[in-house]
């Protein structure tokens, strides 16, 4: 209680600033407009009435895909590091903690790329401007996973995240996907023992967020894992025990062979077992679509309490889920597939 | 006055513009700026409008612009602005300019490109010289400092000795290179850790900042050089410092070799540097070119680009030679309009003369009023509560007066004023200087924008400040008081004496019936308040009592005033019914009420004196005995008010009590009257539905049909004698052709006279706060003269001098931060919270919309 009624002396001001940020958020109108757009010019034009403005103004030469991709996120970017830059304390540092999930990403895109043996400089135009850090263009000296963490790792603030995977094996796809997924699992830990940490509000608009997403984890491991040679036991391993299903649903993910026992397993929590049911309309919304839209909501939800840092992430996770939207309906209208346009995933009415 | 009183009276219009001659018509309606167009295709995207390629071109237009002006700033070259207006140009001329934009902007990268690699061959050399420079030092310390050599060499044997004995074999290699000086740590840390502490580092700092080439920032940067022994270790250097962005530059062992290599850099260096100033002054010459006509093509390309914006909202018509608009526009401009459509005409060649038709409309038209520099003001004070509705009364021309009146009332200080008034006129003199200042500052615009505003403020504060007789809380005795001292003295005393004899005194009573002091000498002081009230003891007992009763004789005439404008607009959509249902039992009610109370403060101020002071009645006692029909008898042997006044108030009081249902039922009554006459005429013809017949007749109503419809629209038209329009009259803001409930017109009637009744009340209690924010004024600045600037004022001598100067300063300072500023904002908020509720709520409805004509001058203003 009275952290809360202390928070707008910090945090006040920007919160403000994520509201208005949430503001300019996409409608239902504004998508029905886009999807109406018969070229990307027509999607410059759409989007100069919404709040991204005349972002695209400047840019000569025609309009690509690639190009708005990179100025969303520009934007994205600047947007967020206006708030970070700004916060103290315990906001710092949770904002900092927003930003680790991409720097996991970025780390695993460019062990994959070396693997596969394309150029750095390839690999690093595609990373996520929010998770770069200083010591990112060097990971290609890393083979090893020892070397990854004492050369490029260490110092970053995910080397405690990846304690658990040093070894002296050499790098190859199947310990790639193992490192994201044990980094995230420790990432997602701490994360959520951070927000307790917090507490307040925070702490409890942040635990339902986060469960969600290490349920999710879990989900899409268990099912990704069926038809590999991952062993149950190192599956089990990368489950993130901080989720909804932790423990009893793990134990049961942890034996299931097939998609129909992970079914069952969802069946025990009512907010998973309409994810997998088959919802009847015809419209056949993959798993993944069905989780997507579930986050959204469940941010958006973050956004009705107040005096509490979740708005923050929230913030990024709905900018991002509009990036996609807004790249999924220009990747249709390039390339003249009109037929998915409408598959992207509205946030707010 | 007129224009001010009522808006424009607006038509809709519908323009027929030939295809061709369309562009050039909507330029010189641009440059008139005078008509509002309408957006035709309100459910089409933006992208799938007529003119969407045009606009696009614009932008594109637009963007070069921006890339010159980013670059003709970037080199601090002076924008020529010859301030000159250029018009919209042609179709054609945008293929020209769209061709010269091109040019430049193509010319303009190409330079900067060419500018560019040089810039970076010439960022390469510099790094390199700076390394052949540094590591010399490097190799020369190693060469001086004993130490350090033993220590390299004790490393090589024992690497050596790990390498399986082969040291003698083995060479140090080197690898030097420039990285940003921020990175530094990290790499040298990261270098450090992957090769496990076998290179050895050295680096040093450039001096100077280099230039980035790409972005053209200054950026600082360090030298390095790393010695180590493998071929393994070398991948992993160079890879590190490719991972660090680092450049690495090849530097030669010996230092022949590198004082030779680095003669031959400088050369190139001096080489590069003549091409590079060519370069450079080739940019300028470009640069300063399109910075001459920069602004004006701005001008043009925003012209353009309006133009297409609003042709995009007109209608094609099907054969697609013709374009159709509409657009509001007031009608004392249609001859103006009609010649710039000439204009156009010609201009573009066209021998069709464009076609400008009013149309009848239901929808209520926009609010225009001409305002001037000195209106605008006030208007704009009156929009922030809402924008007037068509033709109905604006109050703004009452609040040019009313509004500095009001107040001054409150701020009643002739110093204070003066200050104000000078501040203001300042900025009214020096308006055309000052006007581009507005820009930078929101807080100054606000001001800036309030100029004459505060100018009338001034002079109004300067006006009471008179009748308060208070300047900086002292009064100045112009006419001699009329009280006098003297009396109680010895007459042969010399007024010195006098002086002397009354300083030593703690108290002196003046008593107006003391005939033998001769206290007052019955001569009023003849403008203001009598000086003399300053310095006496009771003189807050004294201002009060005046300035509460003033308080309220300005609140009664101000809604008494108020009440008689909505008479006027009652009278101006010739509804009776509204006249003798509202606006009679509203007068009756205010004037039986507090008009009634204004008189007796009136008479009670000529009638009662200092002698028969003692038999003053109480006036709120009275007001409250008048309603409940109680009149004492005990008077104290003094005569009542006045004779016969029970009877006139038990007159009054019977009178203002029916005013009460007279307001609540008449209206809705009659109203129900007609519409049943109404049902039952509908019955008689045989169930036809009276709505459609009444459509058509509405439409060839002829000449002044608008102006009929528009009387309907608002607050239902007149006493007409079909009862369609009688029905649409009692819903006051119904939609038309709409059955409207008799229940929901008495719900509002009920609403709208509680509110009333209550409000006069309320309202009048409201009045009293320009008595309270006058005295808070008075108050506040009398306390900082006793406290402040009196403590100067009571030293004597060079202390005293001293002391002045400092406590004038602090007084100086709080007068204008707290009496003018707090103040003065303060009183003018109350004064717009008398306006908006006490006043305007008599009368005025604002829920109009403002008309916002297509001008280029007003797009210009926004950019």
């Amino acid at each position: 209680m009275f952290s809360e009624s202390m928070f707008s002396v910090d945090a006040g001001y920007l919160e403000g600033l994520a509201r208005g940020f949430k503001g300019g958020i996409l409608k239902k109108t504004d998508y029905y407009n886009l999807t109406q757009c018969e070229t990307l010019e027509d999607l410059k034009l759409h989007l100069q009435s919404t709040d991204y403005g005349h972002f695209l103004a400047n840019e000569a030469g025609p309009l690509t895909v690639s190009v708005i991709e990179e100025r969303l996120k520009e934007k994205l970017i600047i947007e967020f590091n206006h708030l970070r830059t700004q916060a103290t304390g315990y906001l710092a540092e949770f904002m900092d903690y927003i930003t680790y999930s991409y720097m996991i990403d970025n780390v695993v895109l460019l062990l994959s790329g070396i693997l596969h043996d394309r150029p750095i400089k390839e690999m690093l135009a595609k990373c996520h401007p929010m998770g770069t850090f200083e010591q990112m263009e060097a990971i290609h000296i890393a083979t090893t996973t020892r070397e990854l963490y004492d050369a490029v790792l260490v110092d970053t603030p995910l080397a405690p995240y990846f304690a658990d995977c040093i070894n002296e094996e050499d790098l190859n796809e199947m310990n790639i996907e193992i490192i994201r997924n044990t980094l995230y699992k420790a990432y997602l830990e701490d994360f959520s023992a951070f927000c307790q940490q917090i507490g307040g509000t925070t702490a409890e608009v942040m635990q339902e967020v986060l469960a969600f997403e290490a349920d999710r984890r879990a989900f899409m491991i268990t099912i990704n894992s069926f038809g590999t040679e991952l062993l149950k036991e190192d599956r089990k391993k990368l489950y993130p025990a901080c989720g909804r299903l932790y423990p009893g649903g793990l134990e049961m993910l942890a034996q299931a062979e097939e998609v129909e026992q992970v079914k069952l397993v969802a069946d025990y929590f009512a907010e998973y077992r309409v994810m997998f049911e088959d919802d009847g309309t015809g419209m056949d919304k993959t798993l993944e679509d069905k989780f997507f839209e579930h986050e959204v909501r469940l941010n958006v939800r973050a956004f009705m309490q107040q005096f509490h840092y979740g708005v923050f992430y929230s913030l990024v996770k709905l900018k991002e889920q509009e990036i996609r939207n807004i790249i999924w309906i220009a990747e249709c209208v390039s390339q003249r597939h009109r037929a998915k346009i409408e598959a992207y995933i509205p946030i707010l009415e | 006055m007129g224009d001010l009183f009522r808006s424009q009276e607006m038509t809709l219009c519908q323009l027929f513009l030939q295809a061709e001659a369309a562009y050039a018509c909507v330029s010189e309606l641009g440059e008139l700026g005078l008509v509002q167009f309408r957006d035709l295709k309100p459910d089409t995207n933006a992208f799938q409008r007529k003119f969407v390629n045009e606009i696009r071109r614009c932008d594109e237009m637009e963007r070069k612009l921006r890339y010159l002006e980013k670059e003709i700033r970037k080199d601090g070259i002076p924008i020529l602005d010859t301030g000159d207006n250029p018009e919209a140009p042609n179709p054609r001329e945008m293929v020209d300019l769209e061709a010269t934009l091109e040019k430049l902007e193509n010319e303009l990268r190409e330079v900067n490109a060419y500018a560019e690699s040089l810039k970076k061959n010439f960022l390469e050399l510099t790094e390199l010289k700076h390394i052949l420079r540094k590591t010399q030092t490097f190799f020369e310390e190693a060469l001086h400092d004993q130490h350090m050599t033993e220590e390299a060499v004790g490393l090589m044997t024992e690497e050596g000795m790990m390498a399986g004995g082969q040291a003698a074999g083995l060479r140090l290699q080197s690898v030097a290179g420039v990285i940003l000086r921020e990175r530094l740590p990290a790499f040298e840390r990261m270098l450090w850790r992957v090769c496990r502490g076998n290179v050895f580092l050295k680096q040093a700092e450039i001096d100077t900042a280099l230039e980035d080439p790409a972005t053209g920032d200054k950026v600082l940067k360090s030298v390095f050089i790393i010695f180590f022994q493998g071929e393994q270790l070398k991948t992993r250097v160079k890879k590190i410092c490719e991972g660090f962005r680092a450049t690495l530059y090849p530097c030669p062992d010996s230092q022949a070799e590198r004082r030779e290599m680095a003669i031959s850099v400088m050369t190139r260096i001096e080489d590069l540097n003549t091409v590079l100033n060519t370069t450079v002054d080739h940019r300028m010459r470009v640069l300063m070119a399109a910075a001459k006509n920069l602004r004006l093509w701005f001008i043009k390309v925003g012209k353009i680009k309006a133009i297409y914006h609003t042709l995009n909202m007109f209608n094609v018509e099907a054969t697609n030679k013709c374009l159709i608009a509409e657009a509001w526009c007031a009608v004392d401009d249609l001859d103006k309009i009609h010649l710039a459509l000439r204009r156009g005409t010609e201009r573009a060649g066209s021998s069709i003369p464009p076609i400008l038709n009013r149309m009848s409309t239901r929808e209520m038209p926009p609010t225009y009023f001409r305002v001037n520099k000195l209106t605008s003001g006030f208007q704009s004070i009156i929009d922030a509560y809402g924008v007037a509705s068509y033709r109905e009364a604006n109050p703004s021309p009452f609040a040019i007066v009313t509004f500095p009146f009001l107040f001054a009332v409150m701020y009643g200080d002739f110093g204070h004023g003066t200050l104000m008034f000078l501040a203001a006129l300042w900025m009214v003199l020096r308006e055309k200087q000052l006007a581009p200042t507005a820009k930078l500052s929101e807080i100054w615009a606000t001001f800036f924008n309030g100029r004459y505003i505060i100018l009338m403020m001034g002079a109004f504060s300067i006006y009471t400040g008179l009748i308060y007789n208070d300047c900086f809380s002292r009064s100045v005795n112009i006419f001699g008081s009329g009280w006098s001292v003297r009396g109680q003295f010895n007459q042969s005393l010399t007024p010195d004496q006098i002086r002397t004899q009354v300083r030593g005194i703690e108290s002196l009573q003046l008593n107006p019936n003391d005939a033998q002091a001769k206290a007052w000498r019955a001569n009023p002081y003849p403008f203001g308040l009598d000086p003399v009230w300053q310095v006496s003891g009771n003189k807050i007992t004294f201002t009060n009592s005046i300035k509460m009763k003033t308080s309220v004789v300005l609140g009664v005439i101000h809604m008494l005033f108020g009440v008689f404008v909505s008479l006027t607009n009652h009278l101006h959509r010739r509804d009776m019914l509204s006249v003798v249902g509202e606006f009679v039992p509203q007068v009756l009610f205010l004037l039986g009420m507090f008009g009634y109370l204004v008189i007796l403060i009136l008479y009670k101020w000529a009638v009662y004196s200092g002698r028969n002071s003692n038999c003053a009645p109480n006036l709120l006692i009275g007001l409250i005995n008048m309603f409940l029909f109680r009149y004492d008898k005990a008077t104290n042997g003094c005569p009542p008010i006045y004779t016969g006044y029970q009877g006139l108030q038990t007159f009054l009081v019977l009178l203002i009590i029916p005013c009460a249902p007279w307001m609540l039922l008449v209206k809705p009554l009659i109203l129900r009257r007609r519409q049943q006459m109404l049902a039952r005429g509908g019955a008689m013809m045989g169930h036809q539905q009276p709505q459609p017949q009444m459509q058509p007749d509405a439409g060839v109503d002829g000449g002044d049909q608008t102006e009929l419809g528009m009387g309907q629209q608002q607050d239902g038209g007149n006493n007409i004698h079909d009862g369609d329009k009688a029905v649409d009259m009692g819903a006051g803001y119904g939609d038309h052709g709409e059955e409207v409930d008799i229940g929901e017109v008495f719900v509002h009637q009920a609403i709208h006279t509680i509110e009333y009744c209550l409000s006069c009340i309320s309202n009048t209690a409201s009045y009293l706060r320009l008595w309270a924010l006058s005295l808070a004024h008075a108050q506040l600045s009398e306390v900082l003269w006793g406290m402040v600037l009196a403590i100067g004022l009571k030293r004597e001598g060079f202390g005293g001098c001293l002391a002045l100067f400092v406590a004038f300063s602090f007084w100086a300072l709080l007068t204008v931060v707290v009496l003018l500023l707090m103040e003065g904002l303060s009183a003018f908020l109350h004064a717009l919270r008398l306006h908006w509720v006490e006043f305007m709520n008599k009368f005025y409805k604002g829920e109009g919309y403002k008309f916002e004509p297509f001008s280029f001058a007003r797009a210009e203003l926004e950019m």
